[in-house]
This record gives C-alpha cells, sequence and structure tokens, in this order.
C-alpha cells in the first residue's frame, strides 16, 4: 500500500515539478505588476496590451511567418530526401543514412557559426555585399529542421510493404500517380508529425536566428527579430515586459488544443476503433464524432480569447 | 513476331544480368498456351522471381524478347501491360477498404473510344507516341553492352524501320473515358464474389485475417480482367491448412476465370496440386518442362528428382545392357545406356519393397523409424548408404530386413561428367585428403578465405583469431576429370594410387578413362593416348587442383 502510495506520488511530484512553472506563470498572466510574485489583484489587462504592443507583434509575425515557411520548405525537402534514399541503392542509403545523424546530434552553435561564416564568405567574395536577410535565417532554420523530417519520414517507409510501389504501378498507375495514390498516403503521418517538429524547431530557435539574422520582414530596415530574440534583446536593457506572460499562456493553450486533437484523431485511427466502426456508416460516424470534439475544443479556445479581448 | 497463335506469352532467348554481374535468368526459352496454369518452381535464387518480374514488367529482360499475343512487349512500361500480379506479401494498400483496394485498378482505367470528325470519317494522324516509345527503346538498345555486335546491329535496324513505319503510317486517334462508378461497383461487387468476400466490402483491409487479405488481393488482381495473373508465392504466409484450402480454391478459380495463371513457387506439393505445366529451374536455367505426373515419374535429371518429391539418389554404374550397379548389387533395369557409364540413379522412397531378411535383392539395417499418419518413413543403412523407405507396415528399429526395388521404379539419368566427386573423403594428421584411403596433398587453406597453416599443422583465420584443427574432418574433394594425370611408371614417387582401366571411350580428340582401384573408387581422367582395358596405371593430383568443401560448419572443428 506505502509503496504504491510512494510509487504513485513520485509520478505526481515528476509531473508538478514539469508543469509548476507554467502555472505559474499562467496565473501570473492575470496580474498586471511588472515582477512574478507580486500580485496586483485580477485583471485581463495584459492580453488586449500585448495585442496592442507593436513590438511583441512584429516578432511574433515574424517568428510565424519563419516557422510557416522554413516548415513547409524543410518537409518538402526532407520527405522528398527519404523516398529517394529509400529507393537508392543500399550503398547510396547507407551513406545519407550517416550523413543525416550527424546535424541531429550536432550541437546547434555549430551549425550556427559555421552557416554565419559560410554567409559572411558568400557576401564578402561572391556578391560583395552585406547578405543576412530573410533568406539566410530560412536557410539556417531549414538546414536545422530537414534531418528531423527525413528521420521522422523514413520510419514510414520502411515500415511500409516494400512491393505497395510495385503493386500500384502493376494496376496501372504512372511512378507519379503511385506516389500520389499510394505512398503519399502511406507516410502522411511521418509527413505531418516531421512538419509540426519543423514548426516547433523553428519557433523557439534562438541561435541560429540569432547569428543569420539581417534586416526584412515586418521588422523593415532593422533586423528581423523572432519571439526568442526579441526576448534576449530587451531583457538585455530592462525587466521582461510583462505583456509576455500573457503570451506565454496563449502558446501554452494553443500547443494543449493541439495536442488534444491529435491524440482524438490518432485514438479513432487506431485498428480496434476501426474494427469497432467497420460499416461504412459507422465511419460515417466517426468522422463525426472526431469533428464534434475538435470544434468544441476550437470554439472554446476562441471564446476564450475573445472574452479576454472584448472586456477592454 | 511468333507463329503460333495458341501461346499467350512465350519467352525467346532470354537472359536477365543484374548490374553486379550476377546472371539471375540464362538463355530462357518458353512459352505458356492461353488458359493454362503455370508454376515455375525452384529453390530461391533459382531465378523463378526474376522471371515473373520480367513478364510483369517490373525489371527488362538484358537479351531476349518477350511476346505477349505475338507482340513484342520486353520494354513495354509496366503499367502498360495487361498482366496483373498477387503479390507474396499480398500488398494491399492500407490507406483503402476493401472495395476501394479491389476498384484501385479500375478507376485507373481509360478505355480508348475511336475519334470521328463532324463527317463520321475518322480522325487519321501520325501516332508520335509510338515513334517517341521507339526512339526510347533505341537508345536502350544502343547502351546495352550485354549484347554482341550483331545482335545490337539487327535489332537497331529492326527498330528502325519499325519507327519509320510509325512516323509514316496515319492510324486513327482515340479519346480515352474513365469507368463510370456502376460499372466499378459492378465488376468489384462480382470479383468479391468469385473470392467469397461479398459481405466485406466496407471493412478497412487492416482488420482481416490473412486469408481474408489473400482474397482482396486476388480480387484486385483478377477485377481487371487481365491477359494472364501472376501469382508469387501468395500463400507462403497462410498456415498449412489454409494453404491447403486456398491451393483448391485457386484451381477452381482458375478453371472458372479461364485466365491464364503463372505461379511461383519453392514448394513442389503446391506445384504438384495445383498446375497443367511445371517449369523446374536452377541457378536461371530450366532443368524440365513438363506435367506434373512427367515430372515426378520421369525426372531428368537428379536435381529434379531430389526437389520433386523425396527420392534416394545414388552413384551408379552401367554394367551391362540392361543392368545397373548401385547399393553395391546389380539391379535389372529398363533404361538403355553405353556400357561402363557413370549414371545417377533414382528410386522414390514408395517404390522400395520390404523383404524379410535374405529373401530381398539386398539387405539393411533400419535406424530410424518416423511415423507419418499414412505411413511410416524408414531410414535403412546399406552398407555405407541411406536408403529412405516408406511403407505402411510396422517394423521394429535396429533388424536388418531385406529389401527389392523392381525395374520400372529405378530411374537412370544420364550424370554430365565433368568432375569427380568423392563425398566420403576425409582430411588425415598431415593435413592430406584421403581419397580411396589414399592420401592426395591437398591446399586445406581454401577451406577459409585468407587463412594460412601454422607450423603446428592449425588452420589459422587471417586476423589470426581462430585455429581449427581439421584432422578427420570429412570433406567432399572434387577434381576436375582434365586435372587427373596418369602415371605410366608405377615405380614413380608421383604416383599416389594405383588402379585398373575399367573403360575407355573415345570422344572425338581424346579418351576418356575410368580407373577403378582395388577398392573400388573410380577415377575418372582425360588423355591423348591410347590405353587398352585392365591395364595397370598410376594416378596423380596436383595439389592445387583438389577442390574441397566441408561437410559441416568450419566452426565446429575450431581449436
Amino acid at each position: 500500500m506505502v509503496k504504491k502510495i510512494l510509487a504513485k506520488s513520485y509520478v505526481y511530484l515528476i509531473l508538478l515539478l514539469m508543469y509548476v512553472p507554467i502555472i505559474v506563470l499562467i496565473i501570473f498572466s492575470f496580474t498586471n505588476s511588472d515582477n512574478v510574485g507580486t500580485w496586483n489583484g485580477f485583471t485581463l489587462e495584459l492580453y488586449p496590451r500585448l495585442f496592442k504592443n507593436e513590438a511583441i507583434m512584429k516578432a511574433v509575425g515574424n517568428t510565424i511567418i519563419i516557422a510557416v515557411i522554413s516548415a513547409i520548405v524543410s518537409t518538402v525537402l526532407g520527405t522528398l530526401g527519404a523516398i529517394g534514399t529509400f529507393y537508392a541503392k543500399k550503398r547510396t542509403r547507407a551513406v545519407i543514412e550517416n550523413i543525416t545523424q550527424i546535424p541531429v546530434v550536432n550541437s546547434e552553435i555549430v551549425i550556427a557559426l559555421s552557416l554565419t561564416f559560410m554567409f559572411v564568405f558568400f557576401g564578402t567574395y561572391i556578391f560583395r555585399t552585406e547578405i543576412f536577410s530573410f533568406w539566410t535565417i530560412l536557410i539556417g532554420h531549414v538546414v536545422l529542421s530537414v534531418p528531423f523530417v527525413y528521420l521522422n519520414v523514413k520510419p514510414k517507409l520502411t515500415q511500409m510493404d516494400p512491393s505497395l510501389y510495385e503493386a500500384a504501378i502493376n494496376l496501372g498507375c504512372s511512378p507519379r500517380q503511385a506516389l500520389n495514390k499510394v505512398i503519399f498516403p502511406q507516410i502522411k503521418p511521418g509527413i505531418i508529425s516531421g512538419f509540426m517538429l519543423a514548426i516547433t524547431l523553428s519557433l523557439d530557435d534562438f541561435i541560429v536566428t540569432a547569428f543569420t539574422s539581417g534586416p526584412g520582414l515586418l521588422s523593415g530596415a532593422g533586423k528581423i527579430e523572432t519571439i526568442s530574440t526579441f526576448i534576449q534583446s530587451v531583457i538585455k536593457k530592462k525587466v521582461v515586459p510583462n505583456e509576455l506572460r500573457a503570451l506565454a499562456t496563449l502558446i501554452f493553450i494553443c500547443v494543449v488544443v493541439a495536442t488534444i486533437l491529435t491524440t482524438i484523431y490518432q485514438k479513432y485511427q487506431r485498428p480496434e476503433y476501426k474494427m469497432k466502426y467497420k460499416s461504412s456508416d459507422m465511419v460515417i460516424k466517426r468522422n463525426f464524432r472526431i469533428l464534434v470534439i475538435s470544434t468544441v475544443c476550437l470554439l472554446v479556445t476562441i471564446a476564450l480569447v475573445a472574452i479576454i479581448l472584448g472586456m477592454f | 513476331m511468333t507463329d503460333n497463335n495458341d501461346y499467350i506469352i512465350e519467352l525467346k532467348n532470354v537472359s536477365k544480368i543484374f548490374d553486379d554481374d550476377t546472371i539471375a535468368v540464362d538463355n530462357f526459352n518458353f512459352y505458356v498456351r492461353k488458359g493454362e496454369f503455370v508454376t515455375f518452381l525452384g529453390p530461391s535464387g533459382c531465378g523463378k522471381s526474376t522471371t515473373l518480374r520480367m513478364i510483369a514488367g517490373f525489371e527488362f529482360p538484358t537479351k531476349g524478347e518477350i511476346y505477349l499475343n505475338g507482340k513484342d512487349i520486353s520494354n513495354m512500361p509496366p503499367n502498360k501491360r495487361p498482366i496483373n500480379m498477387v503479390f507474396q506479401r499480398y500488398a494491399l494498400f492500407p490507406h483503402l477498404d476493401v472495395f476501394e483496394n479491389v476498384a484501385f485498378g479500375l478507376r485507373l482505367k481509360k478505355i480508348p473510344i475511336q475519334k470521328f470528325a463532324k463527317d463520321g470519317k475518322p480522325i487519321l494522324k501520325i501516332n508520335k507516341k509510338k515513334a517517341k516509345e521507339i526512339n526510347e527503346e533505341i537508345k536502350l538498345t544502343k547502351k546495352n553492352k550485354h549484347l554482341t555486335k550483331e545482335e545490337k546491329e539487327a535489332k537497331l535496324e529492326d527498330l528502325n524501320s519499325r519507327l519509320k513505319v510509325a512516323l509514316t503510317t496515319l492510324e486513327p486517334t482515340y479519346k480515352y473515358k474513365k469507368l463510370s462508378n456502376e460499372e466499378i461497383s459492378k465488376k468489384v461487387a462480382r470479383a468479391l464474389k468469385i473470392v467469397d468476400l461479398d459481405s466485406l466490402e466496407d471493412r478497412d483491409v487492416t482488420t482481416l485475417s490473412g486469408g481474408q487479405q489473400q482474397r482482396v488481393a486476388i480480387a484486385r488482381a483478377i477485377v481487371n480482367e487481365p491477359a494472364i495473373l501472376l501469382l508469387d508465392e501468395p500463400l507462403g504466409a497462410l498456415d498449412l491448412k489454409m494453404r491447403k484450402d486456398m491451393q483448391l480454391e485457386l484451381k477452381d478459380m482458375h478453371e472458372k476465370l479461364g485466365i491464364t495463371f503463372i505461379y511461383v513457387t519453392h514448394d513442389q506439393e503446391e506445384a504438384l496440386t495445383m498446375s497443367d505445366t511445371i517449369v523446374v529451374m536452377k541457378d536461371g536455367v530450366i532443368q524440365q518442362i513438363g506435367k506434373p505426373k512427367d515430372i515426378y515419374d520421369e525426372p531428368k535429371n537428379a536435381f529434379v528428382a531430389d526437389f520433386i518429391g523425396e527420392s534416394n539418389i545414388y552413384n551408379g554404374t552401367i554394367i551391362s545392357s540392361s543392368k545397373v550397379r548401385f547399393l553395391d548389387h546389380n539391379f535389372n533395369c529398363v533404361d538403355k545406356f553405353p556400357l561402363n557409364e557413370k549414371v545417377d540413379v533414382v528410386v522414390r522412397p514408395e517404390d522400395v519393397i520390404f523383404k524379410e531378411k535374405d529373401e530381398g535383392m539386398i539387405n539393411g539395417v533400419i535406424i530410424s523409424k518416423i511415423f507419418k499418419g499414412v505411413n511410416y518413413q524408414y531410414t535403412v543403412m546399406v552398407g555405407k548408404n541411406e536408403v529412405i523407405v516408406k511403407s505402411t507396415q510396422d517394423y521394429p528399429l535396429n533388424v536388418e530386413i531385406g529389401m527389392n526395388i523392381y525395374k520400372d521404379s529405378i530411374h537412370i539419368m544420364k550424370k554430365d561428367f565433368t568432375t569427380n566427386i568423392y563425398t566420403d573423403a576425409w582430411i588425415n594428421k598431415e593435413n592430406k585428403v584421403m581419397i580411396d584411403d589414399m592420401p592426395f596433398d591437398v591446399d586445406i587453406t581454401q577451406l577459409l578465405k585468407d587463412s594460412f597453416v601454422d607450423e603446428e599443422g592449425y588452420l589459422v583465420s587471417k586476423d589470426k583469431k581462430h585455429r581449427y584443427d581439421l584432422n578427420d574432418a570429412d570433406v567432399v574433394a572434387e577434381v576436375s576429370i582434365e586435372k587427373v594425370e596418369i602415371i605410366d611408371d608405377l615405380e614413380s614417387k608421383e604416383v599416389q594410387a594405383i588402379g585398373e582401366i575399367v573403360d575407355s571411350v573415345y570422344k572425338g580428340d581424346h579418351y576418356q578413362l575410368i580407373v577403378r582401384t582395388i577398392n573400388e573408387e573410380d577415377f575418372v581422367l582425360t588423355t591423348p593416348y591410347t590405353y587398352n582395358l585392365n591395364d595397370k596405371v598410376g594416378i596423380h593430383i596436383k595439389k592445387e587442383d583438389i577442390k574441397l568443401r566441408l561437410k559441416k560448419e568450419i566452426s565446429q572443428y575450431e581449436n
């Protein structure tokens, strides 16, 4: 009995350690004091202030633009790379697989520094001008996330029955049709998780962004700031702006919603559920359930944000 | 073009050589009649799957042509061929349900409808696509390094003339229409009914059992109404009972559908049960083509006999016009062979008849007995040889028993004799190989790559980590008949064995002799000189000419 309690409490302790900082942050996003720790009474004031703070909003905008574009580019590159190497000769495949392992374990600072040196070199000797811009950030982020996309897609390919492609061709597909109709649906979960990972990596990347950043995007002539570089630059001068607590809370809520949605989706994709909903009207029922739950989740989030904004 | 309209598919001189120069299929000549059930049978790596894949179009032949209904399809891409395949592990599309899996091919199908101008005349145009295809083929032929110059020129000439024809003749033009949903559902329903799955069309394929998946795979292939259905070991993943049921069902389906089936398997029983014709293959070469019964009863060589059903195979010698000697006994036989010819003798286990001791032609001791349901399978030792016998009678172990083998059950096959093979050779203390109890110098390092022999006589591996003591190791020694030297001077130091010439055959420019030692071991050799029968001669074999193969794994001799 004691053992059971101990075992359980251990798990809860770990969970508590993981979630306490976030909980504290969320609680203090509802008060307007400058320091975490002093409670000035409940207020939602930080939320509208967050949306009115132009510097933060620009940083958020930049971050989202970079994250989405770099994730799309690296998903395309990583997926095609994985398919290409999967159908390549054995030796080529082994070499490429080993090469893609290295950037994953390599420290980010090395990637960032080498990218910087490369851009400086190109800028000095080839383009004869400073080339740091949105493009250099994009290249940096793509370099960072392509191996992760590759590593997410590859297992899906290896799990796949190797004769599926040939089966599709045998039934009359052209090679491209076979790729679209058979291979992509098989590796779709891998592509999606690779895309999500690429977005996450790009969203909270600091080192590569800081080293490769130049003027452009929403920052105009100034250096592009993403959320992480922006925070870093303001805390160099003064305390953390309190609107950031609201921002962090909102990001956290988005992540929670996304996680819940994917969990629900995956649950209904499992064979035992497919078994349960085997006839076609049952499948419709299943899809309907997923739809309802997702919509409810989304509506609740939107309502929350709307309420907060609407109060001011 | 072929002359015979009855052949649905014909392979002419087809060879497949892979990039690493391994020859998968070697000069394959073979045809299939419309509606036949043909099985490629052979051990893994014999080229049967490669042949099937060439028919499907997943591989292109390096040499030779494949004709479908008389039309050369050697380089036609697989998606254009009216041939469908059932894959080894079904290869169903997991993201689609049963219905959509079966409908997959139909949804891609486009039906040509001839185009007519407004006045009702057909629109004629030069077929540019066809010209492009021929151009592609010309390019491929030019690159092919396996063709001889003459073959290449002949083929290029043919292709160029075809190109000219294609560029000058006007052909009717077509537009293409997809099948309607109703047509598709009708066809799918019919295909599912044939495989007894009509109630499951909404199911997800991942929720089906192995046998059901198998049926979906077959339905998916036959729904396209292919000219040929290829089946690549389709029953391999099923359990025994299911496999037996499916064998019969496939045979039934074949009769009902009238489609030509080409089936690949390594299971001889499956081949015998289902096929109209069996093609036995080994190392990319056809060993025998025939009806199941013919192949079982009259195997062409020892390999076929061994592969099709269980058999006893012995080295025999023809000793008179109707007698063959094996198992230390002279048996009557039906087949006619030249005197003293070395032959392979095949006896089926069920053709050996038990008699009381000393009442049969030969005697032996039963050393093992296995109950097989219908009968017992005995292993009987006759001298040094094992005889496998199937009998319904129950005999105790370790008793001596007599056996009869009648002349109708003795199948004699010509041995293509190029190598002396000594299966009961062994290695002695001095690392010499003992053939017929006589020591022959031999290089034992050939048994392990890059190894050497140390001072104490052990074989040591390249990295010096392993030592092997090969004293008394059983080996198979092989010596090419051209490498056995004959020595007239019996006193010479070179002489390793002495024997009597029992046979001499003139083979155009040399004699092929058989030298028999006192222990009845034969050395077959070639010589340009004439010898008389019954001459006593010496034998010498050079150290490097003896090839050894261990009977057991080398690791067993590790010291």
